[in-house]
């Protein structure tokens, strides 16, 4: 299924966008480590702390803009010429289609986090000075960003699913990313987390790289919440 | 064995106050070519799409060679190759590629691909992105799709619209050798009956959704003499025997 669904988005940038947003967020990385690097680490907070928060907020905003991207890709190609009318008449489960489109997004932004995470960790290794650099604090904040993401990701790919029009779809993510930037600071509250997008804010708009155990355990929530929506909706959608 | 391959007992589609399709049972001989005939809206493409499980149906059932939807969908759409109102595709990929998605799905052999290709005509253009085909061009890789791999059933909706008279000439003949070549039962829809008449073996004529005659040509030409519509042009027929519902349906509405 993964394969069919590989040959399906040649030619559609699906998975290049997302892999070239982790190079563009390296290179970020990088690149404003070597401008800005001593006024960095100038600051009266810990090394760790510096090198993990100050930085993604600009690589949080790439990974966001790649993942509505690639999730209105996604379905855009199936609508665009009819295809999905085709996939309805064929032996084959809606349900695994998406579940396939799905786990490509995640599997193609986990490398795309990668590339990012190997940026940081060679400035870490590098600039930080002896002893400074935690490959364990490293790791699970870069898990924790990866885990905060997924719930844009599973609320996007639901509804490129619903959308036939691309532009709707991509509509609603750059709504998302404004709306989500306006409220995240607003409140802790739960009730605030259930928008997708304000998840994947919280980790940039941290002082510290301490991971939210209330943060990452809503994240998981509401990714396994939009799967479990989306692959309703594709198999409802089908029927009519 | 049974006789007929497709068969639909009272078969309704209702959306809120709208019957598209009204208790429908047609029935569908092994190896003929089925011209399911109708105006535009007649209900055609819905009973296609309840056939197919696009559509659920609200009333009736139906049985596609001994299986059930959708208890046995997948079984009974491997047997059936479908071409549903317009051609189905992926515009980034090329005319082979789209068709070596469906091969992979019905696990065929790499072979049919090319055999599906030349039958429509299309071999030279394999390889060129299908959102560079012209329209013709689309509706006869929308046949490859429906024909690749031989399958025993074809259910095709209105496949010739789109195509330049030299097409829907070579298509309607290709159609009309299909039985023979691939063994198969055909379920051809239109709104011309001069397009049926020179492929169908038995007709089904549909008018908002209600079945008004089934049969063989020969039944139909009876059936015609006996109204009283004369039995030389088969198209004035069909066109005489859609009047007359409309003209009872209008009649019954005023009372």
């Amino acid at each position: 299924m993964i394969s069919l669904e590989l040959k399906k988005e040649k030619r559609t940038g699906l998975t290049a966008v997302l892999l070239i947003s982790g190079i563009l967020g390296a290179a970020y990385v990088l690149v404003n480590f070597a401008i800005r690097g001593d006024s960095l680490l100038s600051m009266p907070a810990n090394p760790m702390d510096i090198l993990l928060t100050q930085l993604y907020g600009i690589v949080m905003v790439i990974n966001m803009f790649a993942i509505v991207v690639a999730t209105s890709i996604a379905y855009n190609m199936e609508y665009a010429g009819a295809a999905v009318k085709k996939m309805y008449v064929l032996p084959i489960s809606m349900k695994k289609i998406y579940s396939s489109k799905f786990l490509i997004i995640l599997t193609a932004f986990l490398v795309s986090v990668a590339f990012e995470g190997l940026a940081l960790a060679w400035i870490g290794a590098n600039r930080l000075g002896p002893g400074a650099f935690r490959p364990d604090v490293f790791l699970l904040f870069m898990l924790y960003t990866y885990i905060t993401s997924l719930p844009v990701a599973s609320f996007m790919l639901f509804i490129s699913s619903l959308s036939e029009n691309i532009w709707v779809t991509i509509g609603i993510g750059v709504g998302g990313f404004l709306s989500g930037m306006a409220l995240v600071n607003m409140s802790d509250s739960i009730l605030m987390m259930l928008h997708p997008f304000i998840i994947m804010f919280k980790p940039a708009v941290a002082m510290s790289a301490e991971i939210n155990g209330t943060v990452m355990s809503v994240a998981i929530i509401e990714t396994v919440m939009f799967f479990i929506a989306g692959i309703i909706g594709s198999s409802k959608k089908k029927a009519e | 064995m049974n006789e007929y391959v497709i068969e639909t007992n009272n078969l309704t589609k209702r959306y809120k106050n709208f019957v598209s399709v009204n208790n429908l049972s047609i029935h569908i001989k092994r190896g003929s070519i089925y011209g399911f005939l109708g105006p535009n809206g007649a209900g055609k493409s819905t009973t296609m799409k309840m056939l197919l499980g696009m559509s659920k149906p609200t009333g009736g059932d139906f049985m596609i060679d001994g299986k059930r939807m959708p208890e046995e969908r997948i079984a009974i759409l491997k047997e059936i190759g479908s071409f549903i109102e317009s051609p189905s595709y992926y515009p980034n990929l090329t005319g082979r590629e789209n068709l070596e998605i469906i091969r992979k799905i019905l696990g065929l052999k790499k072979s049919d691909v090319d055999e599906a290709l030349e039958i429509v005509g299309l071999t030279e253009f394999g390889d060129r992105l299908v959102k560079k085909y012209s329209l013709g061009m689309k509706q006869r890789l929308g046949l490859a799709g429906a024909l690749i791999g031989k399958p025993p059933i074809l259910i095709l909706d209105e496949p010739t619209n789109g195509l330049d008279p030299a097409g829907i000439h070579e298509i309607r003949n290709l159609i009309k050798r299909l039985p023979q070549m691939f063994n198969c039962t055909i379920m051809i829809s239109s709104h011309m009956l001069s397009e049926i008449e020179l492929v169908a073996d038995d007709i089904g004529i549909l008018n908002h959704g209600n079945l008004l005659f089934e049969g063989s040509l020969d039944d139909l030409r009876l059936e015609a003499g006996k109204r009283g519509y004369g039995d030389q042009n088969l198209e004035e027929m069909f066109l005489s025997m859609i009047d007359e519902d409309n003209a009872f349906r209008k009649q019954r509405a005023v009372i």
